[in-house]
């Protein structure tokens, strides 16, 4: 028995040093309340549009001329939880475009009588968009206060775009109040291209393979444009922005916004032609030559008020509405105001029929197809800076699977999107835009 | 207007039921980025909409 006794001991020692040990190491480990992860796992969206538009006041020959243009725009937005608190966004696509008024910076392709509503086939007919987003987002443990930063950059053939900014929002009042606040920049630098009978118009070639004394120059066959070179290639723009979101009952809530951004820099397009009426027209075959290129001050500061109100009718109805002013130092002031109804036919479907009001007043620089005066400052024929106002009307149907049933690789589909969108402008500008996403969850 | 109707009742978690249905979601939605993008480019007014407010060419 005696001899036992100690081995019972030192077993039983043992084992309380262990228990003490573990102790110990619980005991540094304070202990955690349980924190859902604001993101629970990896989610993928797939997004893609086809864009399609028509008008014939294309700014790249002066406000007349065919503004053809498709644009396709595969997307992947991929959100990562890298913890409980902190999630990385990243966004990634691209924009593949053709465009019948950017084929006419150079409308002398050869193969066609050049004419502002037929479009060239020359390398400026299409073009690729490509921008990466990565956004951070960390959120406090009681998710009342949430962090972001986020940087981008975007290229295309005659531009590159860097952006960086953050934001910083703040719920309280048992989260039935939010407030937050947000700045982006955006430093960007242009390739600069010029319309094509303007580039190195003195010596008579170019590039292109382009030579002025090869044609015959109708109207005014002394074509003299008095045309210089832009000096700066730069772009930047300083956005603020700030909103208070309030829920107001239980079927109710709503918010308001406001963004002040200032540009800086080239914000003139170098290959949208202006035509001057005092001066004597020129033309090759059926294409008015250049007077200059569009100039605008190279200082827009913009100031933007929105409004939105939602509010939840009964379990198969919601009312989405939004109100936005808008103001700026160019002369222009306009109001935008939407309206959608989604509704839940069930199932998993829910409808979502859509109107849009837009009205713009134009800018102090715009005139018409050669209504400018060569004595003035600054002038553009750009129809995007007219007065108009347009009409947009959608639909679209979103289904929503919440036991993510269909499966691709260890990725559950969670909804689908589907919208198609028509823009009628009060000028001869009209577009239609289909759109589609696909959003999955890691299983 | 609604910083002063915010005093008026404070809705609780267990309240927001209504408030939770995805479609009460102040932000557009993500499916609408495109048309976001488009207005940005083809007219003046951007911005307020949780959308681009600057940056980019727009040029076409």
């Amino acid at each position: 028995m005696n001899c036992h006794k100690p081995k019972f001991i030192k077993k039983y020692s043992l084992v309380l040093l262990l228990l003490f040990v573990v102790g110990i190491g619980y005991a540094q480990e304070a202990p955690q309340p349980y924190k859902k992860k604001v993101l629970e796992k990896i989610e993928i969206e797939f997004l893609s549009s086809y864009y399609v538009q028509e008008g014939e006041n294309a700014a790249v020959s002066g406000g007349i001329g065919d503004e053809h243009l498709t644009d396709i725009t595969p997307t992947f937005v991929v959100s990562v939880p890298l913890n409980e608190d902190d999630v990385l966004t990243i966004d990634a696509g691209i924009s593949a475009y053709t465009s019948a008024s950017s084929s006419n910076i150079n409308p002398f392709d050869g193969k066609n009588p050049a004419n502002p509503f037929q479009a060239s086939s020359g390398a400026s007919s299409g073009d690729v968009w490509a921008g990466l987003n990565a956004n951070y987002s960390h959120s406090s443990d009681d998710r009342n206060k949430i962090w972001t930063g986020k940087l981008s950059a975007a290229t295309e053939y005659d531009y590159f775009s860097i952006g960086f900014g953050g934001s910083y929002t703040r719920l309280f009042n048992e989260k039935n109040t939010e407030i937050s606040v947000n700045t982006t920049i955006f430093l960007d630098t242009w390739k600069l291209i010029y319309p094509i009978e303007l580039r190195n118009f003195n010596s008579g070639e170019d590039e292109d393979d382009f030579n002025i004394n090869r044609y015959t120059i109708t109207g005014n066959p002394n074509y003299n444009p008095q045309f210089t070179e832009f000096n700066d290639k730069k772009r930047n723009s300083y956005a603020l922005g700030a909103s208070f979101s309030q829920i107001l009952s239980k079927k109710l809530q709503g918010l308001i916004s406001i963004d002040v951004v200032k540009q800086e820099g080239l914000l003139s397009m170098p290959f949208q032609r202006v035509y001057f009426s005092d001066v004597a027209d020129s033309f090759i075959e059926e294409f008015h030559l250049a007077d200059d290129v569009e100039r605008l001050p190279d200082i827009r500061n913009k100031l933007a008020l929105g409004a939105n109100l939602n509010y939840y009718i009964n379990e198969f109805l919601v009312l989405r509405t939004h109100y936005r002013y808008y103001t700026d130092d160019w002369g222009i002031d306009s109001h935008t105001a939407k309206i959608e109804l989604p509704v839940k036919i069930g199932h998993g479907f829910t409808v979502y029929p859509s109107y849009r009001y837009y009205t713009q007043t134009q800018a102090n620089y715009f005139a018409p197809y050669n209504e400018h005066l060569s004595t003035e400052k600054y002038y553009t024929s750009d129809y995007d800076l007219s007065d108009f106002n347009a009409n947009q009307y959608g639909i679209g149907v979103n289904y929503t699977d919440i036991f993510t049933n269909f499966h691709i690789w260890k990725f559950g589909m969670k909804s689908i999107d589907l919208e198609y969108t028509r823009y009628d402008r009060n000028t001869s500008f009209n577009a239609n835009i289909f759109a589609v996403s696909f959003k999955f969850v890691q299983d | 207007m609604l910083l002063a109707l915010q005093s008026c009742s404070v809705v609780k978690e267990y309240e927001k039921v209504a408030l939770s249905d995805p479609d009460m979601v102040l932000s557009p939605r993500s499916v609408e980025r495109f048309k976001t993008s488009f207005h940005a480019y083809r007219e003046s007014a951007s911005g307020a909409v949780g959308g681009k407010t600057g940056g980019g060419c727009g040029c076409n």
